[in-house]
């Protein structure tokens, strides 16, 4: 079953941890969003393989709710 | 109590006023940024508009209830959910102990307030239960909500069903974009006419480093007057530098080439200038942008300033309430 990582909020797109083609575990670091100085890291909720990444690094004036990355 | 179970992003206790009158000790207001929305949700709950509350900001909290009280969620739509289910917000809504708010990503506007019947009883720090996470002070234990922490209630006597009519709700921007009043000063003749020129014509980008201390622009350079480029050096190599001076809240402030909003958080003196200041009553707007919502400024008189501000505080009452 595909999982769908949304943005937990808007903001600029710090850092992208991996790409199409990455195994992931649970709970793993995906990416990272920048908002009010702070670092939001998003996590993977289950393991599997990412196959796709619709953000990139320095991404500016994202919204919250866009699919940023799924695992299939 | 409400039991912390997911803190959200600097989730922190906030009242109104705030901390007012310590910009001589080097304490800022502190306070919710938007306190429109904020006071609308005390009055919803039976409180004072003033009384101590939560604002989150961009991404809620999950909170649980350990006594059976009344709660209402105003200001950014973070789809607030009891138990899994939407509840409408700008409503008062009954909970029964053990029952969990949670609310998550803002999707209009950027802070949402909870107000609980009673109040959020923390102990006053010069006159104020707002947090002021730099100096550790107010709310609980200084900071910003932390997982696992009890957040205590006063007793009060709310009642559920209680809804803000829709006309005196504040208009939270969904293009992106935002008309923000300015009042001329304290330093507006050290900025040519160009420099003003441009200011008042150009969307100014808001910036991701922005948050309740500051907000940050991004835009086009500014020019100066003689008095910014031919002035006695103690004041500074920079056009922008100046004898270090008493800051207004809401002044923005021209560090170098980048103009910063100094905001509920910010500081209270330093050696920049500030052209322009926002007032009072466009500071639910700053509170409820998002990074790179673009800001165009208009400029209004003191007087037309201060008329704004009660026409919200009016609104702000038993009135709004069907």
């Amino acid at each position: 079953m595909a999982h769908e990582v949304e943005l937990q909020t808007a903001g600029n797109m710090w850092k992208v941890m991996v790409k199409v083609g990455d195994d992931v575990k649970a709970g793993d670091t995906l990416f990272i969003m920048e908002v009010m100085k702070m670092e939001v890291p998003h996590e993977a909720p289950a393991d599997g393989t990412v196959t796709a990444v619709n953000v990139a690094e320095g991404e500016e004036g994202l919204d919250a709710g866009t699919v940023a990355i799924v695992i299939g | 109590m409400l039991e912390v179970i997911k803190p959200g992003l600097e989730t922190s206790v906030q009242d109104y006023l705030g901390r007012r009158g310590h910009l001589n000790l080097g304490f800022p207001w502190s306070g919710a940024m938007d306190s429109w929305s904020f006071r609308l949700a005390n009055i919803l709950v039976g409180n004072e508009g003033g009384a101590a509350g939560l604002e989150c900001q961009f991404i809620g909290p999950t909170l649980k209830m350990h006594n059976d009280t009344v709660i209402a969620v105003t200001g950014a739509d973070m789809n607030p959910k009891v138990d899994g289910q939407p509840i409408l917000m700008w409503e008062s809504v009954a909970l029964s102990a053990g029952q969990v708010l949670e609310l998550t990503f803002a999707k209009t506007g950027a802070r949402s307030y909870i107000a609980v019947s009673g109040g959020v009883d923390c102990p006053a720090f010069l006159g104020s239960s707002s947090t002021f996470h730099k100096a550790g002070i107010g709310g609980i234990e200084g900071h910003a909500i932390q997982i696992g922490q009890m957040i205590p209630v006063s007793d009060g006597d709310g009642v559920a069903g209680r809804r803000v009519k829709e006309s005196v709700r504040p208009q939270i921007s969904t293009d992106k974009s935002w008309h923000i009043e300015v009042v001329r000063g304290p330093n507006d003749d050290w900025i040519d006419e160009a420099g003003h020129e441009r200011f008042l014509t150009t969307p100014w980008k808001l910036s991701a480093k922005s948050d309740r201390s500051g907000f940050r622009l991004e835009g086009p350079d500014w020019s100066f007057t003689e008095k910014a480029l031919n002035k006695r050096p103690e004041h500074g190599s920079d056009p922008a530098n100046i004898i270090d001076q008493g800051y207004p809240v809401g002044g923005i402030n021209l560090a170098g080439q980048t103009p910063i909003i100094l905001v509920s958080d910010g500081p209270s003196m330093g050696g920049f200038i500030n052209p322009y200041t926002v007032p009072q009553c466009a500071f639910w707007k700053l509170g409820q942008s998002k990074p790179s919502e673009h800001y165009q400024f208009q400029i209004i008189s003191v007087d037309e300033a201060q008329e704004k501000a009660r026409e919200i505080t009016a609104l702000c009452g038993e009135s709004s309430i069907v």
